[in-house]
């Protein structure tokens, strides 16, 4: 989190973050971020600060006032001067003493709403300049956000930092473009050059227009038609896990089998995991969504009300012990104290994994808002916080695909790692890219499961979008082997719970992908809460069930061989 | 006669209150964390000079803990009544703190006394109380609380007058939080500026906002020589958050609202 990032969204009233430019040019925001130039210092710093903030959080930019600012660069500075001292009057009650230094309530007194400074900007009085600390005021940029679907008013959402590069070429207001001319430094491929645009054409490939120097931005989408994509792949190169003691990674990564239903016979060690650390990643103000229903709906799992006889206290008297206790009295010896009776509430013992799918297919457009991507990313997020602070063992991974030795998981959220605004950090640098296998990633997130979890009662949770496709991975293949994952998982007593949000996969083929594990599609992240109660619920009882089967079949077999040494 | 806890009404929630004791309705205060309902009730009782039996309410609260037990005693069974039998037979007015903590079988106990027939059936005992004049059940209930996993049940909500609370507009926390903490007008006012800043943000993974009583903690400090920038972080940030981002900017924070200190 940036510096003043948390009072700048104090005074605005919703999140906002802050960004360092290397332009030298005054403060300004685009509604959402508020940048500064580079070599400002503190004091000037906080300054900018205060008065962007409070431009945003008293409404300066709303509306029709936008329209008119962007028509003129000197009405810009005019409205500056006049609103930001109103801006600063308006919300004097919040904004710290330092900024009644920068206000003239002399001016502030002039206007008593944007639209009367606009008024005043645009009349005949004589204004100043306003001072440095003003910054300016970039109405395009500002316009863009809103049109980008980052409106003021729209609820804070997740926003991926922007590189210095891409924010310059923005810049379009009052600084002149420094990057103009043909671009002869960058490789011609991956990059914006001539030459690049036509490969990608060629490729079907889009940029993902998000970061990364030039020749980094990774066209790595998976295409529904099977399209080999050629650009370079934006996965972080499989590093080593680092050696700690906690370690449960085997160094050179994992392999597992995969189950052929064309040979009906499994292809052992077929598939390498490589577990991956988040790259360190930028602060991300991942703004989490309300996780309440979700935690009322997860609450009651697998906690019932016991009675317990035989306790020091409780809410009633247990008569067998009590009759007991006055026998051993009567006979001379010395009392049992515990005759109460009580109702205890039962342990969850619960641990959970839930498996976020990244792959390429979840930056399609989800059938809610915004992307697939985008919704699976808040339902991992809720899940995650709504299990740990219920006090269950939860861990967050990702996982994507780059044929059948580069199937990398991504670890978010250990078992021991605190959630906390790193792991929503990570969470939020998250972006989808290359492909889905998913057969590997739910073996591995069973192992991890069962060794990690160090509970009883363990449940994986599957977010995808059931398109199961990787190299050598299609159709009936990758379908009857991610089925056949989960039912291995449910073997080993670990409930499987698969979650498809905002994709357009339809029934049919997620029955076929996920089998008999439980599984729901909602259209929206906010329907969550309403099926997961049921879900979870089928999935645990699922599992109970086969760990006493199995656990029943193991006693008997122990029995069987001891008969058959005795006879022997 | 003992000091009125000190308590400055916001709206008409003193109103409602007496009005509502008069009528022998039961009441639902609603509001956040620290906001003052606690004193609220205080105050009220000192009113309607009635003794006041506070519970406050768990996760494990049973019937029993409510309404009374039999504890064995020698070779003898011998009935104690809980705090809300005592109240009903003495017309006491009985105050369940954060009553969504209690498990749902425990508060359908309170129905009977809640309607018009103001009583009280106690199983064990084989007898049903009728409540004594100037009994009077106030529950209070806090709809965000972050760590609410039930919600009260609705059976239970219509059986009472609600009376919402929130934290006071500021001049009149400054002047609650000055009386409390013992400190002169204007410290108070920038410890509430500082409050009414961190109230207004939202989803940076702060469960609960700075309530008036970490205000007011933070002014007690004060009093004690602390710097102002020391007291605040540590009774205002420690207590709101454990994560070391949150708690990093919300010390930057502090520092930019109290530089000159």
């Amino acid at each position: 989190m940036g510096r003043f990032e948390l009072l700048a969204s104090a005074i605005v009233g919703r999140s906002v973050t802050i960004e360092r430019t290397q332009e030298k040019c005054g403060a300004w925001t685009d509604g959402k971020s508020i940048f500064l130039g580079p070599d400002a210092s503190e004091t000037a710093v906080l300054q900018c600060v205060l008065v962007q903030a409070a431009l945003l959080g008293a409404g300066s930019f709303e509306g029709e006032i936008l329209d008119r600012l962007v028509r003129s660069t000197k009405l810009c500075r005019r409205y500056l001067f006049v609103e930001g001292h109103r801006a600063l009057e308006a919300l004097e009650a919040i904004l710290p003493p330092s900024a009644r230094r920068l206000s003239d309530p002399g001016i502030a007194a002039l206007s008593k709403s944007p639209s009367d400074s606009l008024a005043i900007a645009s009349g005949r009085q004589v204004f100043a300049n306003p001072p440095e600390a003003f910054g300016m005021i970039r109405p395009r940029q500002i316009r863009r956000r809103i049109v980008a679907g980052g409106s003021d008013s729209a609820p804070p959402q997740y926003q991926p930092r922007s590189p210095a590069r891409e924010l310059l070429r923005d810049l379009d207001d009052e600084v002149e473009d420094l990057f103009e001319g043909p671009d002869l430094v960058s490789s011609p491929i991956g990059g914006g050059g001539a030459i690049g645009r036509v490969l990608k054409r060629l490729f079907r490939s889009r940029p993902s227009s998000k970061t990364g120097p030039p020749g980094a931005d990774a066209p790595t989408h998976r295409s529904r038609r099977g399209t080999r994509v050629s650009g370079n792949i934006g996965l972080a190169p499989a590093t080593l896990p680092e050696s700690t003691s906690g370690d449960a990674f085997a160094p050179r990564g994992l392999t597992y089998p995969e189950w052929d239903v064309h040979r009906g016979r499994y292809r052992p060690d077929w598939c390498t995991v490589t577990p991956v650390d988040s790259p360190p990643s930028a602060p991300v103000i991942f703004t989490l969504p309300n996780v309440t229903g979700i935690r009322r709906s997860l609450s009651h799992l697998g906690v019932a009300l016991e009675r317990r006889h035989r306790q020091l206290q409780g809410i009633d008297i247990d008569l067998d012990a009590v009759v007991e206790s006055r026998v051993q009295t009567m006979s001379g010896s010395v009392p049992e104290e515990a005759v109460y009776l009580d109702l205890v509430r039962g342990r969850r013992d619960l641990g959970v994994l839930v498996l976020l799918d990244v792959s390429g297919s979840s930056g399609e457009p989800s059938t809610g808002s915004g992307t697939v991507h985008e919704q699976q990313r808040k339902a991992a997020a809720s899940l995650t916080v709504a299990l740990a602070e219920l006090g269950d063992r939860v861990a967050l991974y990702a996982f994507r695909s780059q044929g059948r030795t580069a199937v990398q998981v991504e670890r978010m959220k250990r078992f021991d790692d605190r959630m906390d605004a790193t792991v929503l950090g990570r969470l939020g640098a998250s972006e989808p890219g290359a492909y889905t296998r998913l057969g590997a990633a739910i073996r591995h997130g069973t192992w991890l499961l069962a060794r990690e979890s160090g509970v009883s009662r363990r449940l994986l949770v599957v977010l995808s979008d059931g398109f199961a496709y990787d190299h050598g991975y299609e159709g009936a293949y990758g379908e009857a082997d991610a089925r056949r994952a989960l039912s291995e998982a449910r073997r080993l007593g670990t409930g499987c719970v698969c979650l498809s949000i905002g994709a357009s996969t339809d029934a049919d083929k997620l029955r076929r992908v996920f089998g008999t594990a439980a599984h729901a599609s909602v259209s929206r992240f906010e329907d969550l809460p309403n099926v997961i109660t049921p879900l979870f619920r089928f999935a645990l009882r699922a599992a109970e069930a086969q760990r006493r089967k199995s656990q029943h079949t193991i006693r008997a077999k122990e029995r069987l061989a001891l008969e058959v040494r005795s006879v022997a | 006669m003992s000091v009125r806890p000190y308590y400055v009404p916001v709206a008409t929630e003193e109103q409602v209150f007496k009005a509502a004791f008069n009528q022998n309705l039961s009441i639902l205060l609603k509001g956040p964390t620290g906001c003052g309902k606690t004193r609220f009730v205080e105050a009220m009782a000192h009113d309607m000079q009635r003794p006041l039996i506070t519970v406050a309410c768990h996760d494990d609260l049973t019937t029993a803990d409510l309404v009374g037990r039999f504890l064995l005693m020698g070779g003898e069974t011998k009935w104690v009544d809980g705090p809300l039998t005592r109240a009903v037979r003495e017309g006491c007015i009985c105050y369940l703190d954060e009553i969504v903590e209690a498990r749902q079988d425990t508060t359908v106990v309170l129905h009977p006394l809640t309607d018009y027939r103001r009583q009280l059936p106690i199983d064990r005992l084989g007898l049903t109380l009728d409540a004594a004049p100037g009994f009077c059940l106030v529950v209070s209930y806090n709809p965000g609380y972050q760590s609410v996993l039930k919600d009260l049940k609705d059976s239970t909500r219509q059986r009472m007058v609600a009376i919402e609370i929130d934290f006071p507009p500021a001049e009149i926390e400054e002047k609650v939080v000055a009386h409390e903490a013992g400190v002169d007008p204007q410290l108070a006012s920038q410890l509430v500026r500082l409050g009414q800043a961190i109230r207004r943000l939202e989803n940076v993974g702060l469960r609960e906002v700075a309530s008036t009583r970490v205000l007011i903690a933070a002014g007690r400090l004060v009093c004690e020589g602390l710097p102002l920038p020391v007291a605040a972080k540590a009774a205002v940030t420690g207590p709101l958050t454990d994560d070391p981002v949150v708690t990093a900017g919300l010390s930057e924070l502090i520092d930019a609202y109290f530089e000159d200190e």
